[in-house]
C-alpha cells in the first residue's frame, strides 16, 4: 500500500470514527449476511420453514449433498452449470483479453481520430448491462433478428437457427458478452502500454530488434503485472455472471446454458430451497477461492501480484 | 538508394492503410448493435412482427419502412416506464450521497492516517468486490424479511432499503478510487491548514474537499450508475414500489406479446442518464478504474 504515509499516531481515534460509518455499512450488508449464509446453509431453510428460518431444523452437510446429487434435477444441473461456466469463461476472457490487447496496441499508434476512437470504445462498457444485452437478444432473435438476416442472406444456413434456446445459448451469450467486456481490458492494457519508456523501444531498434521481438521483449513482461491482475479480475467477474443470462435468456435459461448464479436464484427465490440455494453459493465462493489461490500461486514469481 | 526509399514509403502507405482498415473495423463492431437498437425503436410494430428473415421481401431492414416516432411517444403506454424511470432515479440519487458521504471519510482515513488496522481494512473492502453477489443475496433476503417483521419497519421493495444495499455495493470501489485520489493531494496541504487553526475536519471539509471535487465527482457518479445498472439484487428486492429501469424494462417482452421498438426506445432513453453523467466526468472515471484495477 504505497501512497501517503500518513501521521503519527496521536490521531488515530479520529481515523477510527472516520471508517466507522463505511465499516457499520459493508458489515450489514457483506459480512453478517455471509456468516448467516454458512448458517442457512447447514439448516432446511425451505417454504415451510422460511417464516421462522433461525429455528429451522440443523441437517449438517445433507444441502451440499442434495445440491451435488446428480440424481435429482437440481444436482444435475449444478454440475452442468459449473461445466458451463468455465466454458464461458475460458472463452470470455481469452477473447477478451486478446481484442482488448490488440485494439489497445492499434489505439497507441498514431494516427488521425485516435482520441476520437478511444472515446468510442468505452461505449459497450459503459452500457448499462440492461440495455446491451437486450439489444442483443434483439439482434439474436431467430425469425426478425439481425444475425441470421444475414445468416440467411449470404446463404451460409438454409434454415435460420434459433440462438436463444439450447445449447447455440451458451454461444449467443459468450459472444454479447465479448462484445461487452474487451473495451475494459483495452482501456487497462492501454493505460499499461502508455506508462512503459519510449526509450526502451527506441534502443531495441538501435540493436536491430525486429517489430515481433520488440512485442515480446518489452511490451508483454511490461504488461505482466497489469495483465495478471485484469485476468484475475475477468475471472471473479465472469464466474459470478449473472446479468447477461438472466437479460437474454431469462429466469430459466434451460440445463444447456444454465449457470451456477441463475440456478442458484432459481432454487432460492422460485422452488423456495433457500438452504439449497446457500449451499451452492458456498460451493461457489470457494471454487473461486481456489482458482484465486492457485492463480496467484502459480504466478507468485510475478512482482506485484501479492500486493492484492 | 531511391528505390529503397520509395519501397520504405510504400510500406509505410501500407501499414496506414491496414491501421485504418482495423480502426474502421473496431469501429463498426462496436457502432453495430447501437445502430440496431436506433434503428429498431423507429419501427412500427407491424413491421417487426411482420419481418421473417426467409423472406427476401420482409427482411429486417437497416431503414424502417415507416419511420414513426411512437414508441418513444407510448413508451409509458404498456409498461409503466416513467414510475420505473422515476425509482431509479430515487435510488440512484441516494445512492449516490449516501456513498459519497460515508466514502469520503473513510478514504480519507486511509490515505491520511496510518492506523492500526489499516492493511487489514482495505483487503477486507477489495475482499467484498471478489464475493458472488448471489453469496449474500439468500441470507439478506430472509434478513430483511426478519427485520420486517419483528422491528415492523418494511425494508424490502422500499427506497431505504435499497438505497442502503446500493449504498454497500458502490461502497468498496469508491472508496478504494478515492483513496488513490486523495493520495495525489500533499499531506502539507492538511497540515498548514491544521497550523492556521483548522481542526482535523475543518481541514478536510474546507480545504480537502475542494482540492478533491474531481475525486469525489467521480465517485458519486460511479455510484449513481452502479445503482441505475444493478440487475440482481434488483430482481429479487423490488417490488411495484420501487422496480427499477434495469429490471422493468423486460416488461416489453411478454409471454403474450414482444414489443421490440417499445423496448428499444426505452432503452436509448434509460441510457441518456448513464452517458451523459459518465461523459461529463470520463477523464476522472477512467483514471478511477485504472488506479482501482492496478494500484488496488
Amino acid at each position: 500500500m504505497k501512497g501517503v504515509s500518513g501521521w503519527s499516531r496521536q490521531r488515530h481515534a479520529i481515523a477510527y470514527w472516520m471508517i466507522l460509518p463505511a465499516v457499520a455499512a459493508m458489515l450489514l450488508v457483506h459480512y453478517i449476511p455471509m456468516l448467516w449464509g454458512f448458517y442457512i446453509s447447514m439448516h432446511d431453510v425451505n417454504l415451510f420453514t422460511m417464516v421462522d428460518w433461525i429455528n429451522a431444523p440443523f441437517i449438517g452437510f445433507q444441502n451440499f449433498i442434495d445440491g451435488f446429487n446428480s440424481a435429482t434435477t437440481t444436482g444435475a444441473r449444478a454440475l452442468k452449470a459449473l461445466w458451463n461456466i468455465t466454458v464461458y469463461s475460458v472463452v470470455a476472457i481469452s477473447a477478451g483479453y486478446v481484442i482488448g490487447l490488440a485494439v489497445a496496441i492499434l489505439l497507441n499508434q498514431d494516427f488521425w481520430g485516435r482520441t476520437l476512437m478511444r472515446g468510442l470504445i468505452l461505449l459497450p462498457y459503459i452500457t448499462p448491462d440492461c440495455v446491451a444485452f437486450n439489444v442483443w437478444k434483439f439482434i439474436f432473435q431467430s425469425r426478425i433478428g439481425l444475425l441470421n438476416r444475414y445468416l440467411v442472406q449470404w446463404n451460409l444456413v438454409s434454415e435460420p437457427p434459433i440462438w436463444l434456446i439450447g445449447p447455440p445459448a451458451l454461444w449467443a451469450v459468450t459472444i454479447a458478452s465479448i462484445w461487452k467486456g474487451w473495451p475494459f481490458a483495452a482501456l487497462i492494457l492501454l493505460a499499461a502500454l502508455q506508462k512503459i519508456p519510449p526509450e526502451l523501444y527506441e534502443a531495441a531498434r538501435v540493436d536491430g530488434a525486429t517489430a515481433w521481438q520488440q512485442f515480446t521483449m518489452i511490451t508483454v513482461p511490461q504488461l505482466r503485472i497489469v495483465s495478471v491482475m485484469l485476468i484475475l479480475m475477468s475471472i471473479l467477474w465472469n464466474f459470478n455472471a449473472f446479468n447477461q443470462f438472466f437479460i437474454m435468456l431469462g429466469r430459466d435459461p434451460g440445463i444447456a446454458a444454465e449457470v451456477p448464479s441463475t440456478l442458484i436464484l432459481r432454487e432460492a427465490f422460485t422452488n423456495l430451497k433457500y438452504g439449497i440455494g446457500s449451499a451452492l453459493s458456498i460451493v461457489l465462493m470457494l471454487i473461486l477461492l481456489v482458482i484465486t489461490t492457485v492463480y496467484l500461486y502459480a504466478l507468485r514469481g510475478t512482482a506485484g501480484a501479492e500486493e492484492v | 538508394m531511391k528505390t529503397r526509399k520509395m519501397r520504405v514509403r510504400s510500406a509505410k502507405k501500407l501499414k496506414r492503410f491496414a491501421t485504418y482498415l482495423v480502426v474502421l473495423l473496431v469501429a463498426l463492431v462496436v457502432l453495430v448493435p447501437y445502430a440496431w437498437m436506433i434503428s429498431g425503436s423507429f419501427k412500427e410494430t407491424l413491421e417487426l412482427q411482420s419481418s421473417d428473415v426467409t423472406v427476401p421481401g420482409l427482411r429486417p431492414s437497416w431503414i424502417p419502412r415507416g419511420p414513426t416516432l411512437r414508441n418513444y411517444r407510448e413508451v409509458n403506454l404498456t409498461v409503466p416506464m416513467l414510475r420505473y424511470f422515476r425509482h431509479s432515479i430515487i435510488i440512484s440519487l441516494g445512492t449516490m450521497v449516501a456513498a459519497t458521504l460515508l466514502a469520503l471519510p473513510a478514504a480519507y482515513a486511509l490515505s491520511r492516517f496510518n492506523f492500526r488496522g489499516r492493511g487489514v481494512y482495505t483487503i477486507s473492502v477489495l475482499a467484498t468486490q471478489m464475493l458472488p453477489g448471489i453469496l449474500f443475496l439468500i441470507p439478506y433476503y430472509l434478513i430483511f424479511t426478519t427485520v420486517s417483521r419483528h422491528i415492523g419497519i418494511p425494508l424490502r421493495d422500499t427506497y431505504g432499503g435499497m438505497i442502503f444495499t446500493y449504498t454497500s455495493f458502490a461502497l468498496p470501489f469508491s472508496i478504494v478510487m478515492l483513496r488513490s485520489y486523495l493520495n495525489g493531494i500533499p499531506l502539507e496541504i492538511d497540515e498548514q491548514a491544521m497550523i492556521d487553526g483548522c481542526t482535523q475536519l475543518r481541514a478536510l471539509w474546507t480545504v480537502i474537499v475542494p482540492l478533491a471535487t474531481p475525486g469525489i465527482a467521480a465517485v458519486a457518479i460511479y455510484a449513481f450508475i452502479m445503482a441505475w445498472n444493478e440487475v440482481l439484487f434488483a430482481s429479487v428486492l423490488t417490488g411495484r414500489s420501487t422496480k427499477t429501469v434495469a429490471i422493468g424494462i423486460m416488461d416489453y417482452i411478454t409471454a403474450t406479446g414482444a414489443n421490440w421498438g417499445g423496448m428499444m426506445a426505452a432503452c436509448i432513453v434509460i441510457s441518456i442518464p448513464v452517458l451523459v453523467l459518465f461523459t461529463s466526468m470520463q477523464r476522472y472515471i477512467v483514471e478511477g478504474l485504472i488506479a482501482g484495477a492496478t494500484k488496488g
